[in-house]
């Protein structure tokens, strides 16, 4: 675990340097894969950056619209860099919309866009395990294996690394077949499934599952339910190939 | 071989989400496997580690003592810039609240700073919440100190809920984590 890396009087969050290093990482990627292919990689880059930007803007202004009596208190957190000042949920949904009207005023066809960008989307899977091993978050159940690392208080399953490497098989899988032929949308469902049957296998050794009800795990039951929509789509695109 | 592209069966698919539906029953969670509450560390979701401190104003404060407060506390030294620059936000946030069952404790890690430093930083800023000296640095150790300023947002049982790490923490984020944490039953 390094949350904070210290450089002199420079204290760097790890975490999110290794997000960075993630997204730029999958870009070189997605770059490299784009080359002979459509969308043109300079798209792709524009596609990523206005997602990238207007979802951060977006996660500040719902966070503030959630909760208007504090930043009306003090006005000046709305430019503050506390990434806590961030709603997920609005920043994706403003991300995404940025995005698809970005895509339909460039022409971009959407299941090759996502296609495309499906290499770089495995490369951040990896980067967002590892600042999370950085942090010390998405911790492991307690356990007695050989392999098991000393993080709070306890020896437990090394949860991260089991993600990242699950990540890590999955980008290898999707390098492997993203110049064989198949029809737009497949590689980016196709790395859904298994990123959702990971995530339904991989949730069983942590430690921090929100529980809803006779143990069972919130993570689990939504990666299974994304897991059975992929699967239908590719098994409807399949069908639809084979007709 | 490629699951997605040899075996088109239909049959196959359903051969995995109920395999996986299957792992989801047998791997459900047994009671207080996933409830880090009852065990101290400094992380989100852990109960805070107990300490007893003298502050600047002779008192002894004990964090378990607490019990039923809203608890922020803080990690900072008067060298520390960020720390410098997030005090008046916190003082602020703490006049506001103080009467609901919030309290802060802004612990000065002594060990890499003076005594003498922290009580003239405290009277500059006007800071009225409690600065508890550690001196030997055991709570630093115990909170796992990384980088100055260090914040731990801890609820009413005494569970943390937050980690802020490095600083200046804007006031509006105070303010909503503080709120959040009085709205927590006790």
């Amino acid at each position: 675990m390094l949350p904070v890396l210290q450089i002199g009087p420079l204290a760097l969050q790890t975490p999110g340097l290794i997000l960075l290093l993630g997204v730029w990482l999958g870009l070189t990627l997605v770059e490299r894969g784009a080359v002979h292919r459509r969308p043109a990689a300079e798209a792709l880059y524009n596609l990523a950056l206005t997602v990238l930007v207007a979802g951060v803007v977006g996660a500040r202004l719902a966070y503030a619209a959630r909760y208007p009596e504090a930043f009306l208190a003090s006005p000046a957190s709305l430019i503050s860099l506390n990434p806590g000042l961030l709603d997920m949920s609005g920043g994706v949904a403003v991300g995404l919309i940025a995005g698809l009207i970005y895509g339909q005023r460039k022409g971009m066809p959407l299941s090759e866009t996502l296609g495309a960008l499906t290499p770089g989307l495995a490369v951040i899977m990896i980067a967002l395990a590892l600042a999370d091993l950085a942090s010390g978050n998405a911790f492991g159940a307690p356990s007695d294996l050989p392999w098991a690392i000393e993080l709070w208080g306890a020896r437990r399953h090394p949860s991260q690394i089991y993600a990242a490497l699950a990540a890590g098989g999955i980008l290898w899988y999707l390098w492997q077949r993203r110049k064989q032929p198949s029809a737009p949308g497949t590689l980016f469902l196709q790395f859904v499934a298994l990123s959702a049957a990971a995530r339904l296998f991989l949730e069983a050794f942590r430690g921090d599952s929100l529980v809803l009800f006779a143990g069972l795990r919130q993570a689990q039951i939504v990666a299974w339910v994304v897991l059975a929509a992929s699967l239908w789509e590719l098994g409807k695109m399949q069908k639809a190939k084979s007709d | 071989m490629s699951p997605f592209t040899k075996h088109r069966h239909p049959l196959l698919y359903l051969a995995i989400l109920l395999a996986g539906a299957a792992w989801i029953w047998l791997s459900a969670a047994p009671a207080g496997t996933t409830t880090q509450g009852a065990i101290p560390a400094p992380h989100a979701g852990f109960l805070a580690p107990d300490f007893s401190l003298t502050g600047l104003d002779g008192e002894q404060y004990t964090l378990s003592e607490l019990r039923g407060q809203a608890v922020l506390l803080n990690l900072w030294a008067s060298w520390c810039a960020p720390c410098r620059a997030e005090m008046p936000a916190m003082q602020s946030v703490y006049e506001d609240y103080r009467e609901v069952g919030f309290i802060v404790l802004a612990v000065n890690a002594t060990n890499q700073d003076n005594i003498a430093a922290a009580s003239a930083f405290a009277s500059q800023y006007g800071l009225t919440f409690p600065i508890l000296l550690d001196t030997s640095g055991n709570v630093s150790a115990l909170y796992q100190l990384r980088a100055l300023p260090s914040t731990f947002f801890i609820d009413r049982n005494g569970i943390i809920q937050e980690v802020v790490v490095g600083g200046p923490m804007a006031e509006a984020l105070l303010r909503v984590r503080v709120e959040q944490l009085l709205e927590e039953a006790p």
